[in-house]
């Protein structure tokens, strides 16, 4: 933003009516509101992806992950677990369960072994307290090989974002600012591969690149995307905002253009080329349909995929913490991309439209 | 700002020289070497697209004209055949008996209240056309709804349950966050577009947690008002719905940074002059902000249109396109005749194209449409 922007924008927050507090409180509230009810799902899948096994089936739900408090109790073998009893004189105490029989449930009391006592289950709580446990991310991590999952996933996209932005820093650069025969003609073309969709060239990408033998490998995972019109696209609009200028100064002082774009282009256009990369990454790490047909073994899947096999994986069919941390572990890092770089991120889509 | 002011004055100090150069350089031997070196920059991206989008579409044509040949490996030609298939399976032309009444009812409606409004207001009947436009233009969405037939109806109906619904929800939204709050304004930006960065899978995953039957929140949440929700992936009513929320839900963030981009570039004089009118706040949503957002809503139409006809992940996560076909979109399905069980990569490839026609055709008639009924400030 420049000086006059900034004041352009400050004049314009001045005509818009300042608003009273009371509105400002409801509007607050309103927005708090929208907005965790729309980042609860994400809310959700974190907190569930910490509870223990018997918690994350509980009903009513709770947020918080929760675990049964248990008691050591001298003469019991086991840990036993501890209630909250209301006795019929309207007294509440803390008890340890040590059975349940005949619909009724044997308690002892901790401070007092000696003492036992039974109360109907409909009188007893159980007694919980908010616990955070990684159980959840051990089973994932070696139930499922999620670690090679992760490492596929962070050499896949590695690969297609270095290369993209590469190919894109070189082809835009041509388009901004050489000139050649057929230039206009060439960038069209490039232009126009945005409106081919994916699902119609998949089918064929899918014999060709197996039929290169490259099924299950990382390269038959990125040749695909090596290349992006979209990057193409936005570096070009970036690079011709730079004067021409600089160009015919530069080539006197004899540079050519190799030396030209590296030295002066790519470091003056720092930003957008961060945004793009933010862009390629997004949407290399998201990819679904490539990865789910060109890989069948295990070795090679992407996070993406692997957490849609744990999730149909019949044997663990209902290990929802196991998916939970799953799915943690694969949004974690667009997650952290988003926390750091999410005014960039939000200003590259109002200005180009585009999510990459 | 500096820089660039000292760079102009570099120019003027050398400008005979440029000149020169610019001359030497455009003989016959510096163009072709200027060429050569033109094309040796874009040859890596020109390449890839080649391979992997240019030519993929031959192939993909190629492959739709030939069947998997039964008993054994190899295909064979069978030419238009797999189109022929495939209409057959996408229209049902019987339906054009079941639209006919709706679309009389329709006609007859909206003429009678046309006839009613010109007794009343003193003026020709026929003189209000763009109220008969969009007569006829239900008429033909109810044709259209009534003839299409499997995975093109799931598509239709997927399409415009997630682009209407997405749009209007990212404009309220949009609306709210433009009202100017003093504290935490970025946080609550944080939280509203924090799906965009959330993978098609780990959106399936949350929303099947969230649809659980038993202890799933939205069941859970129903409770209070005493409903007893479905089961809703395995209920064939209720599956594409609950997909549907899934994909409006990803793409809210993207949506409503774009209408908030739309919203502040309306100039504030025009809610100044509305409300020297004497216009309410609803007024100026109404005859300020949708007029005047009609160019970004268009913009938003088109892409969620395209987006939504290429949604797989959550359907592949949520529903594998089931139960029975109830989630089967044209996508699923070219994914499920391409790699489930024996593969039939011909017809596939023809039902692809047809998605790419289709594609190109809604973008033709909206981009058509639209510029008849955008505003531009």
């Amino acid at each position: 933003m420049t000086a006059i922007e900034r004041e352009q924008s400050q004049e314009k927050r001045e005509v818009t009516s300042p608003v009273d507090l009371r509105t400002e409180i409801f509007v607050q509230f309103l927005l708090f509101t929208i907005g965790l009810i729309i980042s609860f799902p994400i809310i959700l899948a974190i907190l569930t992806s910490f509870k223990v096994p018997e918690d994350i089936v509980n009903y009513p739900p709770t947020l918080l992950p929760r675990q049964q408090e248990t008691v050591v109790v001298p003469g019991y073998e086991d840990p036993l677990r501890l209630v909250t009893v209301t006795l019929e004189d309207g007294t509440q105490r803390e008890l340890a369960q040590i059975s349940r029989e005949g619909g009724q449930l044997q308690l002892v009391d901790p401070a007092n072994p000696e003492e036992t006592l039974s109360a109907s289950p409909s009188a007893a709580v159980p007694v919980q307290r908010i616990h955070f446990t990684l159980e959840n991310y051990i089973t994932a991590w070696t139930a499922q090989p999620f670690g090679r999952y992760f490492l596929n996933s962070v050499i896949q996209t590695g690969i297609i974002v270095a290369f993209q932005l590469l190919f894109s820093i070189l082809a835009a650069y041509a388009f901004a600012v050489l000139r050649f025969p057929g230039r206009n003609l060439m960038f069209y073309l490039i232009l126009g591969s945005l409106m081919v969709p994916f699902q119609l060239t998949f089918i064929p990408n899918f014999v060709f690149v197996s039929n290169l033998g490259l099924a299950n490998t990382y390269a038959g995972l990125t040749l695909p995307f090596l290349a992006s019109a979209f990057g193409v696209f936005l570096l070009r609009q970036f690079f011709m905002g730079i004067p021409r200028e600089l160009y015919e100064a530069a080539m006197l002082d004899g540079a050519n253009s190799w030396t030209y774009l590296w030295r002066i282009m790519v470091p003056l256009s720092r930003g957008a080329i961060s945004a793009f990369t933010i862009f390629a990454f997004l949407s290399a790490w998201s990819q679904y349909l490539w990865p789910l047909v060109i890989t069948n073994e295990v070795d090679m899947r992407t996070i993406q995929i692997g957490v849609r096999f744990f999730l149909f994986d019949q044997e663990r069919g209902a290990d929802w913490g196991g998916i939970m941390a799953g799915a943690v572990i694969a949004l974690v890092p667009t997650l952290l991309i988003f926390l750091v770089a999410q005014r960039q991120l939000v200003r590259g889509i109002a200005m180009t439209g585009l999510k990459g | 700002m500096t820089d660039s002011a000292s760079q102009t004055q570099l120019k003027t100090k050398r400008q005979p020289a440029v000149e020169q150069t610019v001359a030497t350089r455009s003989t016959r031997r510096g163009a072709f070497m200027r060429a050569i070196e033109g094309y040796l920059y874009i040859a890596p991206t020109l390449i890839v697209l080649m391979a992997f989008v240019f030519i993929p579409i031959v192939s993909a044509f190629r492959l739709s004209l030939n069947r998997a040949a039964p008993f054994g490996s190899g295909t064979r030609f069978v030419g238009l055949e797999n189109y022929q298939r495939l209409l057959d399976n996408m229209f049902n032309l019987g339906g054009i008996s079941n639209a006919l009444i709706p679309i009389l009812v329709v006609l007859g409606v909206g003429v009678g209240l046309a006839g009613i409004a010109s007794v009343r207001r003193k003026e020709p009947i026929l003189s209000y056309r763009g109220y008969y436009q969009g007569l006829i233009g239900l008429s033909v969405l109810i044709l259209i709804w009534a003839v299409t037939d499997g995975a093109l109806l799931t598509s239709l109906i997927f399409t415009v349950g997630t682009v209407i619904p997405g749009i209007a929800l990212s404009v309220v939204l949009a609306i709210a966050l433009s009202i100017p709050v003093r504290y935490f304004s970025w946080s609550h930006r944080l939280l509203i577009f924090v799906p965009i960065v959330i993978s098609s899978a780990v959106t399936g995953v949350l929303f099947r947690w969230i649809y659980h039957p038993v202890v799933g929140y939205i069941n859970y949440m129903l409770t209070f008002v005493g409903i007893d929700g479905p089961n809703w992936l395995s209920d064939a009513d209720w599956a594409l719905i609950a997909v549907m929320g899934a994909v409006v839900w990803r793409q809210l963030g993207f949506n409503v940074i774009i209408a908030l981009a739309g919203l502040q570039n309306i100039n504030s004089t025009f809610y100044e002059a509305a409300k020297v009118d004497g216009a309410n706040f609803w007024d100026r949503v109404r005859h300020v902000t949708i007029p005047l957002l009609s160019p970004t809503l268009f913009f938003l139409f088109i892409i969620n249109t395209i987006n939504s006809l290429q949604v797989f992940g959550e359907i592949d996560t949520l529903t594998q396109g089931g139960p029975g076909q109830a989630t089967r979109t044209l996508l699923y399905d070219i994914y499920f005749l391409a790699f489930r069980g024996t593969p039939q990569r011909g017809i596939a490839s023809a039902e692809s194209f047809l998605l790419f026609v289709l594609i190109v055709l809604l973008s033709i008639i909206q981009f058509r449409v639209a510029n008849r009924r955008v505003h531009y400030q």
